[in-house]
């Protein structure tokens, strides 16, 4: 019976009579709209309280009234990650905000003289009230946590079961005390708007941004040249209002978005199984690779020979890649009289690797400043940027049983014929500068 | 000339170019002024470079805490940053066209400058810490180049370091033997390895950082202690306080370059630049792939590098070293009209090597 009055007769009797009241006071005495300024009494403390209490209040309210009047945007909102702490943050550091400037003010109207004789009781109970409902939402805020998550499921339907006409009050029912106390303290508050102070709520000084300019005109010189001067620099500050506001939207806006970035970059990823593993995979794919090429750094100082691959797997027209033992690149081709051309693929003029494909002329391109080299005596073409030939290197065929058949120094005449069927057999080594193989 | 005379010489010299009876906040902020004049655009070309360098600290820490400098993993673990690491991708492709954009506003501050006769007395010393800047700012683009190991990478490098080698057929006797030497100094091995990226890593990330805030300090210093030069030859009409006028406006080109910035950020990976295959990891045993070439503010060095021969290159390389730190004293006395039309032609020069530096290539080798 109690709960039926508080949460629904309350509502729509306040907002009736606000409704009624409201629009009579327009009409009566538009003039009433506004907070009667005490600026002109005291202003020192006023801006430590008005300040404060102003900025603190406007994001509290912006709060609820987006999250009640538009709730499908609100909860998408929230569904981001992160949203959810920085909304409750907000709040609570709004309502901080409020609280402390609403007790600057409440101290400035009980301690100044000046104030109190405009003061009337209306202001106080409006002071009191709005003190009240801030420290009540401030503690259910702390004590009930992420209630702007959960009043989705809550509060919202309650307020549009209002709105339609249809109040249920199957929602209010199970709210805690506190929270049955901010209701009330709510509904309270939209009722007193019409007979106090409060109704400067609805008189949002936005225009002030982008009103023309006012000049009060005087018929005293004196009086004008000073009215001149108070519109310049009222016109300064209200440009530097502008200005600051909307450098501080845009840093707000920056640090924002630069901050949801940045935090999840230092985070880190979160990858689930299987692209770990993936990842794992990869890394010791790599690891592998680098081992390898060590593998063969050291072969080529221990060894006296390196394979380059079977003897019947070279062709003519395709060179196969090896390393030598410069840990260069180096290139295998089998010649046309049967034995084995082997020569660095390192180009002589900047050392890019050259390509292993033979052109029409028997010769191999280095794609890096188009240098083309004769496989047969490594030679470059006229013109091009290398000058050098690509250095033969030493070679040994070496027979299954593991005996050198023929070998090759650099410089040195061919071993002479082989019987190209004998060759089958063999592997293609690599011989290290300046060890003597033995007879061949 | 006696000692003492040489010695008080160079006392002045310094105390005209460090006027430290000006080192207060009064003078450096609260007095300093403005010219506004046609050329009055140039005077944010440096603010800007300065902007795009503090990028490229906050975005090159923040790579380093993925990064690994190791044949093995650099390039898997760049691959992770592009695509695992949330805004992975984001804040690489920010750091590579920051570098870009700050070298690009480090030439354009260069030629306005000299345009503007910014290095005339008592400003020598300005001038050649920003041409020292110069060059670390090159060699921030060289050694950054490498470290994500892959084709272009390493073998990019490769053909740059080579080049040094060169140089020692143009010097005689025991001298044509240095080159080599300083070359497997920078290497640190026969070949570009392992050696090669730890040094180019500790280079960019500690070294050239750490020089480069040094002579930048200098620069900054001398710059807020003289002013800003006149840069036109009548007296301006008009002035506006550096603080807060000049200063308001240089934060709000910051604004848009940074907007510009994460756009290119978001929407344009630096790489869809070049053909992809190119990003593949390097292989030491493959051959090197077509298309190798520089970033493309090395273009006005690479392309007559590939098309004159080597020696006319190296006197032009080193014709250019000591004009542009000789820049104050060679030009003392050189009118302003003069020296735009050289900044003009360079900032040609440099245009057509960057944007048609391919075309004009395959025009004359076919």
């Amino acid at each position: 019976m109690v709960d039926a009055f508080l949460f629904v007769g309350l509502p729509y009797i306040a907002i009736v009579t606000a409704l009624i009241v409201g629009i009579r006071r327009v009409r009566g005495n538009p003039f009433s709209m506004s907070s009667r300024s005490s600026q002109f009494l005291e202003d020192r403390k006023l801006a430590w309280g008005s300040a404060p209490w102003h900025l603190g209040i406007l994001v509290v309210l912006a709060g609820h009234v987006v999250a009640g009047v538009f709730p499908k945007i609100w909860s998408s909102l929230l569904a981001a990650p992160g949203a959810l702490f920085v909304v409750e943050a907000l709040g609570v550091a709004g309502s901080l905000l409020a609280l402390a400037g609403l007790a600057a003010l409440i101290y400035r109207r009980l301690t100044s003289a000046r104030v109190q004789a405009v003061t009337v009781p209306a202001d106080l109970i409006v002071s009191a009230l709005l003190l009240g409902q801030i420290l009540v939402g401030l503690m259910s805020a702390i004590h009930f946590r992420y209630g702007s998550a959960w009043s989705a499921g809550t509060v919202v339907p309650y307020f549009w079961g209002l709105v339609t006409l249809s109040p249920d009050l199957s929602y209010v029912a199970d709210f805690p005390m506190l929270f049955k106390l901010h209701l009330v303290g709510a509904w309270l508050i939209v009722l007193l708007l019409p007979f106090t102070r409060l109704m400067h709520l609805l008189a949002v000084p936005l225009p002030y941004l982008w009103r023309a300019p006012q000049l009060v005109l005087w018929n005293n010189v004196r009086r004008r040249q000073q009215a001149r001067a108070a519109v310049v620099q009222a016109e300064s500050r209200r440009e530097f209002l502008k200005g600051a506001a909307g450098a501080a939207g845009a840093t707000g806006l920056l640090a924002l978005g630069v901050s949801e970035k940045t935090l999840s970059f230092f985070r880190g990823p979160r990858p689930d199984l299987e692209s770990e593993s993936a990842l794992l995979q990869k890394k010791l794919e790599r690891l592998q690779q680098t081992a390898e090429e060590r593998q063969l750094e050291l072969e080529r100082q221990r060894n006296d020979m390196i394979l380059v691959g079977r003897y019947a797997d070279l062709v003519e027209t395709k060179g196969r890649y090896f390393i030598d033992y410069a840990m260069g690149p180096g290139l295998a081709f089998k010649g046309r009289d049967g034995l084995p051309i082997v020569l660095s693929a390192k180009c002589t003029h900047l050392g890019c690797t050259v390509g292993s494909e033979l052109d029409a002329r028997g010769r191999v391109l280095c794609p890096c400043h188009i240098s083309y080299f004769d496989v047969q005596t490594g030679r470059p073409n006229d013109g091009a940027p290398a000058k050098l030939p690509l250095p033969q290197i030493g070679w040994a065929l070496v027979d299954a049983g593991g005996k050198v058949v023929a070998s090759r120094k650099p410089g040195q005449p061919l071993p002479g014929l082989l019987d190209p069927a004998s060759l089958s057999q063999c592997s293609l080594y690599i011989t290290k500068p300046g060890r003597d193989l033995g007879p061949s | 000339m006696k000692p003492q005379q040489t010695l008080r010489r160079t006392g002045d010299f310094l105390a005209e170019r460090f006027p430290v009876d000006k080192l207060n906040f009064a003078s450096m902020v609260g007095k300093k002024e403005v010219p506004v004049h046609r050329l009055s655009w140039g005077y944010y070309l440096g603010g800007l470079a300065l902007f795009f360098f503090m990028v490229q600290v906050v975005t090159g820490l923040m790579l380093l805490f993925y990064y690994q400098p190791t044949v093995s993993d650099a390039h898997a673990s760049v691959e992770y940053i592009t695509e695992h690491v949330p805004a992975g991708a984001l804040v690489r492709n920010i750091h590579a066209w920051a570098s870009s954009l700050m070298i690009a506003s480090v030439l354009g501050h260069l030629l306005s400058a000299f345009a503007m006769k910014a290095f005339a007395r008592p400003r020598e010393l300005t001038w050649v810490s920003g041409a020292l800047l110069l060059g670390i700012t090159f060699a921030f683009g060289f050694t950054g180049y490498l470290l994500p190991w892959h084709q272009i990478a390493v073998n990019a490098t490769k053909i740059g370091l080579q080049t040094i080698e060169e140089i020692g057929a143009y010097l005689p006797g025991q001298m044509s033997l240095w080159p080599a030497a300083i070359k497997e100094i920078i290497q640190g091995e026969a070949t570009v390895g392992q050696a090669t990226l730890s040094r180019f890593f500790a280079l960019h990330v500690i070294i050239l950082p750490l020089g480069i805030v040094a002579v930048l300090g200098a620069h900054l210093l001398s710059v807020q202690l003289h002013g800003m030069s006149q840069g036109v030859d009548d007296k301006p009409r008009r002035m506006e306080k550096f603080f807060p006028a000049f200063l308001l406006k240089d934060l709000s080109v910051w604004g848009v370059a940074f907007m510009i910035l994460f756009v290119l950020g978001l929407c344009l990976p630096f790489e869809s630049l070049f053909a992809y295959p190119l990003f593949e990891p390097y292989n030491p045993k493959g051959s090197t792939p077509d298309g190798i070439k520089p970033e493309w503010y090395f273009f006005w060095i690479y392309y007559p590098l590939e098309l004159l021969p080597f020696w006319v290159i190296l006197a032009g390389q080193g014709l250019l070293g000591v004009v542009l730190l000789g820049t104050p004293w060679i030009f003392r006395n050189t009118n302003r009209r003069t020296l735009q039309v050289l900044a003009v032609a360079a900032g040609l020069y440099l245009l057509v090597m960057t944007v048609f530096g391919e075309t004009i290539y395959h025009l004359f080798k076919g």
